[in-house]
This record gives C-alpha cells, structure tokens and sequence, in this order.
C-alpha cells in the first residue's frame, strides 16, 4: 500500500477503531477474513471513522472498544460524532464478512457479521450505501479521509467502493 | 475464563509443547527428506493483534494449511510459510515422490499460483505436522486429541486467522497461543506453527498435564 510522502496512516487493529479529520490521513484495516470493517465518512465537515468488528455481540466488559458489534456499534458512532460528523448525512460502507475456512464445521462468523450489522443499522435507521461483504476471499479495505474514498483490495482485485 | 498459572504449572505445560513441537518438527523433516530445525517454541498469552503479528502481520501473505482440533482438547493449528517457501517445499516434497524429470511444475512467475499437485503435497506436509503435534500431545494427555482434515489457504495472515480468533475470544481478551518455526538450512524454508487451544480446552490440558496448583 503506497502512500504519498505527506500522508500519514492509521490502522484499525483487529477490535479497534480509528477516528480522523486530517486531510492527509488514510486510514485502514489489514486482512479481514471473518471480521467486518465499517467505514463512516461525513462529506461536509469531511471527517472519517473506520472500525474493524470481531463478533456480532458478547460481553462489554471486553479491553476492546469495537470487538462486538452490538456494544461497539454506539460506541464508534459517538466517536465519528464526538471529531465532528454527523451520522445521519454520511456515506456507510463496509467490508468483510468472508468464509475462511470450511472444514471443522466452518466457523461461519462471516456470516453472522454481516446479518449483526445490516441489523444493527437498520436498527438506528442508518444502511450502508456500499458493500463487499461475504465470499471467501481476504480484504484490506482503505479509506481516504480527505474524499472518502474507500478501496476494498484482494490478492485478486482492487475495488472502489 | 482466567485461569492463572504459576510458574511452575507454564513451565510444565511449556514442556509439553516443546516435545509435541518437536515431533512435528521432525514429522515434517522424515515426510521431506530434510533436518529441520525446530526453534524453542514460545508459548505466552497473547491478545488477538498479538496473534497476528506471530503469524507475521495481518496483510502478509501466506500459505495456510488450518487444522481444528477436537477431542479432549479443542482449539486450532496452523501451519504457515510464505507464498515463496511454500513452492520451494512443495518441489522437494514432489521430488521425492515422483523422481526426476517428473516435476509437473513449470516457474509461472506467479507465487500465488499452485497446482494440484503442490497444494496437495503442501496440505499432506501440514496434516503430517499438526498430526505429529496431536499425537504427542494426546500422549501426554492419555487421551486422544483429534484433528479435523486440513485445508490449505492462500491469503492474508490476517483474513485466514480472524476467524480463529474469533473463535477463541468471544468470552475473554486473551487467549494461549504457543509458536515455533521450522527451518530447513540448505534450502532456507521457514515455516510457523501456531497452535491455539480454546479457553475452556485449558483447564483439561492443565489437569491432565498436573499443573493446576503447582
């Protein structure tokens, strides 16, 4: 992943989230399989969150802001809103969800993940304008807080969503 | 689930893996022909991101071959080499088995692109491993460990062990993760085994091993 020589890069780590307004920040999630990774960004104050969830719910106890979708959702939403967004007028998208592995009964998180998060929005009246979610291959998704412009990329493909 | 462990009870439970490791180690090194070094495994607690950066970092591509683990233990093996290695042990695998001259493999310039036949060669080498790893393992247990077929994935590091992790963290932040890397000097392959028992999988393993309240 290249970067221009002024940008700089936040990553969002397996339960974490990332939350910036500076025009020269990037922000990404390395390797979602199973996980899914949400990315909000507000057009008009052009400030940008992306949170990389684990599971569709457990307990909030956890050292982890956004591990579970149920009790990190808010929590990430707060935060986009605390830099300056507003949730209801920015573009939603998000990746991930995929089915890794097939043997051993299949470990079908992937799956819950994205039905956990369509409902979750849907619950708080947002939905996503755009989507990669499911399949079997890996992500890296990217996005740019300057535009908003998010890139899903595979071994295979790059795509903007 | 916490469950605290003294010293002593690591240090028993440390051994344990170092011998099952070791057998892996030699496994691999007897199916291709080999000496493979087996490096001292580590065996820590770790976080998911720590987990993933065993593995090399979440966005570093490789060649997977996963095994679950069930049985009186229940959790998951992952053998990993990089996209590179991975040929390079396929084609001594091959070569042992087919000769000379019969290699099917022609250099493509894709690292990425695998025939049938290596994945094969390359999902029986990671079955041996992780199998090697279970039996040795269950002898210590006086129990049989189980592993569930293997399957061979090229992808990101991270993308082929979320799910995994995923599995092991739904009710605690950390989870055991025991490591060790294989080596084989003349031709410079490394691999990594990551074996990762289920929490609940823990207490069984620190009974049978006597290492609870030691």
């Amino acid at each position: 992943m290249t970067l221009t020589g002024r940008q700089s890069l936040l990553v969002a780590g397996i339960g974490e989230m990332v939350v910036s307004s500076g025009s020269d920040t990037r922000l990404v999630a390395y390797g979602l399989g199973s996980c899914i990774a949400l990315a909000v960004w507000d057009p008009r104050t052009r400030v940008a969150g992306l949170a990389h969830f684990m599971l569709p719910s457990g307990p909030a106890n956890s050292t982890s802001p956004v591990k579970f979708i149920d009790s990190g959702l808010d929590a990430f939403l707060k935060a986009v809103e605390a830099r300056g967004a507003v949730v209801n007028r920015s573009l939603l998208k998000a990746a991930g969800a995929a089915a890794m592995l097939t043997v051993g009964g299949g470990l079908a998180i992937g799956k819950r993940n994205s039905d956990a998060m369509n409902a979750a929005l849907a619950e708080r009246g947002l939905a996503l304008s755009a989507s990669a979610l499911g399949g079997t291959a890996g992500r890296t998704v990217q996005l740019e807080v300057v535009d908003g412009r998010f890139l899903v990329k595979s071994l295979s493909s790059v795509t903007e969503l | 689930m916490t469950l605290s462990l003294s010293e002593a009870g690591q240090n028993v439970v440390a051994g344990t893996f170092r011998r099952a490791m070791k057998r892996a180690g030699e496994a691999l090194g007897s199916m291709s022909g080999q000496v493979i070094d087996v490096q001292t495994p580590l065996l820590q607690r770790c976080s998911a991101d720590e987990v993933m950066t065993m593995a090399g970092g979440a966005e570093s591509v490789v060649l997977a071959v996963y095994v679950g683990i069930f049985g009186s233990i229940k959790g998951h093996a992952v053998l990993l080499f990089s996209p590179l290695d991975a040929h390079r042990l396929a084609q001594i695998l091959l070569a042992g088995l087919l000769g000379p001259g019969e290699l099917p493999m022609e250099a493509t310039g894709d690292v990425l692109a695998y025939d049938e036949l290596e994945l094969s060669a390359l999902q029986e080498a990671g079955n041996v491993t992780i199998s090697a790893f279970l039996n040795e393992l269950g002898m210590h247990l006086h129990e049989p460990v189980q592993p569930t077929p293997p399957q061979v994935v090229i992808e990101m590091a991270g993308a082929v062990l979320d799910a995994v992790l995923l599995d092991l963290v739904s009710d605690a932040d950390e989870m055991l993760a025991a490591k060790t890397t294989f080596s084989e000097g003349g031709r410079a392959i490394d691999g990594t085994l990551l074996v990762l028992p289920r929490a609940d999988s823990l207490r069984v393993l620190l009974d049978a091993l006597g290492a609870i309240g030691i």
